[in-house]
């Protein structure tokens, strides 16, 4: 029973409301449910992300920790209201023009602690920014962005908004283009700043109802009763379900490793191993049924610790499973060339042993789920914060046994990704349950505990990497074992534990390299794909060896790393075809920019620089079950005016920009302004399978796709312009809305005019494009097909610290990156990608860590115990593309979003070794075990 | 997870505030900022059937002067206390102290009364307050008045002296005196929005370039705010050199009682308020030297 109800008046945007609310509702609920303003996100709940901040009588606050009914007479101002009468403001243009956002989940509650500080400093620094927006999580990582739209705000008063790019923004070299290469403003931002852009909880169905799981409370256990009873009888419960009223099968992402349940049914595997569900009225009520199930389990020995995990006798996760004897999940022995040999050639040999961490990619969107039924005809609508809804939409039709074409998978905005949201969920899963058993639409969504729980963040690996080489550098041979912890479930990790091992030779170029990988299962939550899948680790691991066998041997570690770089047109040990390379060339512009040899030899103690890299596949050269369907598919359609093209394809915008660069692709091929292409969401109905926003492979697949079918369009529209013309359509070209003789510009037909002629002589002028990966990517022994991949970025990335040498804190003070990632189609978005990728990276190396307790619960399932960095956190950062060609990308274009994560630890491990002379093997990098190091140091020189 | 379920009431006077907490006793709550209390009703720390708001007393907010000092209200919010002349003309380490808390809509809403009567170890402006020579203002449910030293108010983790239907009604900080300083120096992993690993406070007065008195106090490795009285002793007589701050420094991670968490384990938490406490020295005297306090 809630308490008794109260009238409170205030005024939201300006306008008057009076409502009843009861004692324990919060502003946020008020403002979102109540009013409808959905604009205001939820990312915590508790004061830790700002997503939900407004200004309550000119200060802004978090608005999850306000009861309404304390707010009587204020006024309060949300992100709707702060454009007047359909004129941005100027901080919201600025946002715009600066690209100074990204998912656009946080960017609500950014645009409103920044307007607080701009009401009190209209000319704030970027030091007032840093202490304003230091409680406004942006897992995006856009902050240098952000400190330039709000410090440049007033630069946009009384300045229309356009697209153009900002001048600082335009691209880093000179092609020929009239779209594509331009820094053009993002095509969600205007939504974006404004709140209007709707996430997967902000949709509102009639009649909607609300389910919530139950997880089990101990990490390794048999279920001996469940009992329901209680949480049936609640007034508002429709139903409740359990293990036994599930699909008795199991469901996973590899078909090879099925291996999850919706619910338990008899077994459980980690603390929060889903066991029941509830749906009811209002979330509330489902969140008051779920404690009063009754779950009784008998507690078995659990294991956390994967070094435990594979020894003999230990407790069997999945036991009678013959595939996953020893508690192996995934087993990888790779052997190329000969690695004894290599080591005997070998002038030094380094070698040691990392023990990664368990950062969490924490998108400041919780997942959500709405699962309508559609009784007339056994069809299902799925809306869902997922970055792969055609997998999503796969693992539906075999769960429940529905063909896919009878599911139509929406996905609104993605508020941030980064790998947790690729697969299906128990939200979706229980949900079409409750859908089919209420009939009723089902909201679904995790807290942010829980989605800790769920988890599927980076494998902690545990790493014994060795190097050989040569006196002059040359890398002879390279070993690792890695002991993967995968946690209870497969979840992407035969991928992970693939990767893991087969991104090592991408870099540098060895003969001779062996892997041992084991995913082990553990009783944790199930680590899955995440930002650089599997790579980052052993990444610093080799980053950080490399700069150790430099030393001894008295090289540079700019040295070492030309020496063995990768170059273009080279088929790796492990048999990865690299096209196009300019890892070279990033190598060589960071040590010329960075002042790197001078700074290398005059910092003093405490200050250190360091080198590390990297780099990523352009997309997956496989899908993750067989299929012969191209990976990305497009289609476009021209209005009937032909002023105007819509582009429908099912890519995921989780921030990455595929909703700006997709549409340039677009506009480029066609010949039209960026501005004439809309963009139709994806949506299984609407617009053709795509595979989705992982493993980097969006631009350079669906950008294949799209310009495919923007070149169908554009090779019907010369033929009726050749028509007119008078010519042959092999002279003809289209550019900026023009269809022209390409030799004498001047004769031209207007591209709309050639394209109402089309539709009037034919009807809808429509085109189609597709993209699959060239044929037989990768070598034939088994598992090469991870790795594989049309394209692969280098990136080199160096960073200055500041190491406290009295508390062994760590200041990254500044950033480079110099990233190949093929020919930049938005200098704007690639640049965002960047900094945002250095961010996270950041947070890896310095801050992040998910903890386990003895029992097997998170110590830390939350963003105070959880930290990732803030705005005060981020450091200066030079991004420079160092353009190659891709032949098989569109328009020479490559990845950026995942490639240019890994080398951000490598670097930072090695400039605190610059600094103070303490390696860190041990992820992260914490100021206490800096502090340790420095001790020793101490003890081992007096 | 929700907040619970509870009756909200909105007193208009401390005496109601106060007569309601009576009648209510551990069943209700004191709600101020909600920082604190909205969150552990999230969690499920804390379930209670009754909240009461303060929000709505007028006399509680407001910094002032007053003879001898100035009194900040209870449910002041700790950016207004940041931001006030007062404040920062009277004891500038407290602005300063707050700076470092939690995120600017957090410090919009949190309040000093809250930070002090939730008694949570790594609170930050209590041992600030103390270092000031501070005290807390209360008023019992009988309509009693009484003011406790600021280190005595808080009594273990969570616990304070406040008794049921007693509520803080003020913090008042003394005037200090001449060629006096503190700093207030706080460790934490992250730049913003984050705990505190360590934090130390000191105050000292000078007589011809000697330290005539001085106070240290430190936050988040004890119990409660902790004094180091040791090592503020061992600074007495002596002059200002950093010989006798780290000498001082060590005494006071001496005097530390931390516990190992997530933030850092006891032995790193010793290091830290070691070396802070020498920062915060060496601060406190410059500002004690120029005047500034």
């Amino acid at each position: 029973m809630s308490g008794q109800a109260q009238l409170v008046s205030f005024t939201v945007n300006g306008r008057a409301h009076t409502l009843g609310v009861a004692p324990e509702t919060t502003l946020k609920q008020v403002i979102r449910e109540d009013l409808g303003l959905t604009g205001t996100k939820c990312g915590c709940d508790v004061g830790d992300c700002g997503a939900c901040t407004v200004l309550l009588n000119g200060r802004a606050v978090t608005s999850c920790l306000v009861l309404a009914a304390t707010c009587e007479g204020a006024e309060i101002v949300t992100i709707e209201g702060v454009a007047k009468g359909g004129e941005l403001h100027p901080l919201q243009k600025s946002f715009i023009k600066h690209g100074a956002l990204q998912c656009g989940f946080c960017t609500p509650g950014m645009i409103i602690s920044s307007l607080e500080l701009i009401n009190r400093n209209p000319a704030p620094d970027e030091a007032d920014v840093k202490a304003a927006l230091g409680g406004n999580l942006c897992r995006c990582g856009t902050y240098p962005r952000i400190l330039k739209a709000v410090t440049g705000w007033q630069e946009y008063e009384g300045q229309a908004l356009d697209t153009k790019p900002r001048e600082d923004d335009e691209r880093d070299q000179e092609r020929d283009h009239s779209v594509v290469g331009h820094g053009v403003t993002r095509y969600d931002g205007p939504d974006k700043v404004t709140g209007r852009t709707e996430y997967t909880a902000d949709i509102r169905l009639p009649d909607m109802v609300h389910g919530k799981i139950l997880g089990s409370t101990v990490a390794h256990g048999l279920i001996k009763r469940i009992d329901v009873s209680k949480a049936r009888a609640v007034p508002g419960v429709l139903a409740v379900i359990t293990g036994a009223d599930v699909p008795q099968k199991e469901y996973g992402v590899s078909p090879a490793r099925y291996d999850e349940r919706v619910l338990a049914l008899d077994r459980v595997r980690y603390v929060g191993d889903e066991v029941a569900a509830v749906v009811a009225e209002t979330e509330d009520i489902a969140e008051q049924a779920l404690k009063l199930i009754e779950v009784e389990y008998e507690e078995l020995p659990a294991v956390f610790d994967p070094r435990e995990a594979i020894k003999d006798g230990a407790p069997q996760i999945h036991p009678g499973d013959d595939r996953f004897e020893n508690n192996i999940n995934t087993r990888v022995e790779w052997h190329f060339g000969d690695v004894d040999k290599g080591f005997a050639e070998a002038d030094v040999v380094v070698a040691d042993t990392f023990v990664g961490n368990r950062p969490y990619q924490a998108p400041i969107e919780p997942h959500a789920a709405v699962v309508r039924w559609e009784h007339h005809a056994g069809k299902l609508t799925v809306w869902s914060s997922s970055m792969a809804p055609h997998y999503l939409r796969h693992m539906l039709s075999r769960m429940f046994d529905i063909p896919q074409g009878d599911i139509r998978t929406i996905t609104p905005c993605v508020g941030g990704g980064f790998g947790v949201k690729a697969e299906a969920t128990p939200l979706e899963l229980c949900g079409v349950i409750f859908a089919k058993l209420t009939g009723r639409p089902v909201m679904m969504k995790y807290s942010r505990e829980e989605m800790f729980r769920h988890f599927r963040g980076r494998h902690k690996q545990y790493i014994d990497m060795k190097i050989g080489m040569s006196k002059d550098g040359t890398i002879t041979a390279c070993q690792s074992r890695i002991l993967l912890d995968g946690g209870a479930y497969t979840s992407y990790g035969i991928v992970t534990a693939y990767y893991a091992g087969s991104m090592v030779p991408t870099l540098y170029k060895m003969d001779n390299y062996k892997y041992d990988g084991y995913r082990m299962y553990t009783n944790l939550p199930a680590s899955g794909a995440m930002r650089g899948h599997g790579v980052p680790q052993p990444r610093y691991a080799f980053e950080v060896l490399l700069d150790k066998a430099a030393e001894q041997l008295g090289l540079d570690p700019f040295d070492v790393r030309v020496k063995n770089a990768m170059g273009p047109d080279t088929v790796t040990c492990n048999g990865l075809d690299i096209s196009s390379c300019e890892f070279k060339a990033t190598l060589a512009q960071a040590r010329e920019a960075t002042g790197w040899d001078a700074k290398r030899k005059s910092l003093p103690k405490g200050k250190g620089i360091g080198v590390g890299c990297g780099g990523f596949v352009s997309g997956a050269g496989y899908p993750i079950y067989r299929s012969n369907f191209p990976h990305s598919n497009a289609l476009i359609r021209v209005s009937e005016d032909g002023l105007a093209v819509s582009l429908h394809i099912a890519a995921a915008e989780i921030g990455q920009g595929c909703n700006t660069i997709l549409p340039q692709i677009a506009a480029e091929e066609l010949g039209i302004p960026y501005e004439r292409v809309w963009m139709v969401e994806s949506d299984s109905v609407l617009g053709p399978t795509d595979l989705g926003s992982y493993s980097s492979r969006v631009t350079l697949m669906a950008g294949n796709a799209v310009r495919m079918a923007a070149a169908a369009i554009k090779a019907q529209l010369l033929k009726v312009a050749a028509v007119k013309l008078g010519c042959d359509v092999g002279n003809l070209a289209a550019r900026d809305g023009f269809i022209f003789v390409a030799q004498h510009p001047q004769v031209r037909l207007d591209w709309d005019e050639a394209a109402r002629d089309a539709f009037s002589t034919g009807g809808p002028v429509t085109g189609t494009g597709h993209y699959s990966p060239p044929p037989n990517l990768g070598g034939k022994y088994k598992g090469a097909a991870v790795g594989t991949s049309p394209a692969y970025s280098f990136s080199t990335a160096v960073c200055e610290v500041t190491v406290d040498l009295e508390t062994g804190y760590v200041s990254v003070d500044r950033f480079w990156d110099f990233s190949d990632a093929g020919t930049v189609i938005n200098p704007v978005t690639f640049h965002g990608q960047v900094e945002g990728g250095i961010i996270m990276g950041l947070g890896e190396a310095l801050l992040e860590d998910t903890l386990v307790r003895p029992d097997g619960s998170l110590l830390n399932p939350d963003l105070h115990g959880y930290l990732i960095p803030t705005i005060a956190d981020a450091p200066a950062i030079t991004s420079r593309a160092v353009e190659s060609y891709e032949p098989r990308g569109p328009f020479g274009a490559k990845e950026i979003g995942e490639g240019c994560l890994p080398p951000i630890l490598g670097a930072i491990g090695n400039a605190v070794y610059h600094a103070c002379g303490v390696r860190i093997t041990e992820l992260p990098i914490t100021p206490e075990k800096i502090l340790a190091g420095l001790k020793k140091q101490r003890e081992a020189t007096s | 997870m929700s907040l619970g379920n509870f009756n909200l009431h909105h007193p208009a006077t401390v005496a109601e505030a106060c007569a309601l907490g009576a009648r209510f006793g551990r069943q209700a709550a004191y709600l101020a900022g909600g920082t604190e209390l909205l969150v552990d009703l999230r969690s499920g720390r804390k379930s209670v059937a009754e909240v009461i708001s303060l929000g709505s007393i007028p006399g509680l907010k407001g910094v002032r002067a007053i003879a001898g000092g100035i009194e900040i209200g209870a449910t002041t919010p700790l950016a207004v206390i940041a931001e006030s002349p007062l404040v920062i003309a009277n004891f500038p380490a407290l602005a300063e102290g707050i700076a470092t808390m939690a995120g600017r809509q957090v410090r919009n809403l949190g309040t000093i009364g809250g930070n002090f009567s939730c008694g949570v170890p790594c609170s930050d402006t209590p041992p600030i307050v103390c270092v000031a020579g501070g005290r807390v203002a209360l008023v019992a449910a009988d309509g009693s008045e009484r003011e406790v030293a600021a280190e005595k108010f808080v009594l273990a983790p969570r616990v304070t002296v406040l008794q049921p239907g007693e509520i803080v009604t003020a913090i008042r900080l003394p005037n200090q005196p001449a060629h006096s300083g503190a700093s207030f120096q706080r460790f934490s992993l992250r730049r913003g929005s984050a705990l505190a690993v360590a934090s130390v406070v000191a105050w000292v007065r000078l007589e011809k370039k000697n330290i005539a008195e001085a106070r240290i106090y430190m936050g988040a490795v004890g119990p409660v705010a902790l004094a180091a009285t040791q090592a503020a002793a061992s600074l007495v007589g002596k002059p200002a050199t950093a010989e006798a701050f780290a000498k001082a420094g060590d005494l006071a991670a001496a005097e530390a009682q931390p516990i190992s968490d997530l933030r850092g384990s006891a032995d790193y938490r010793r290091d830290i308020v070691a070396v802070l406490a020498t920062r915060a020295l060496t601060a406190a005297v410059q500002r004690a030297e120029g005047g500034d306090r």
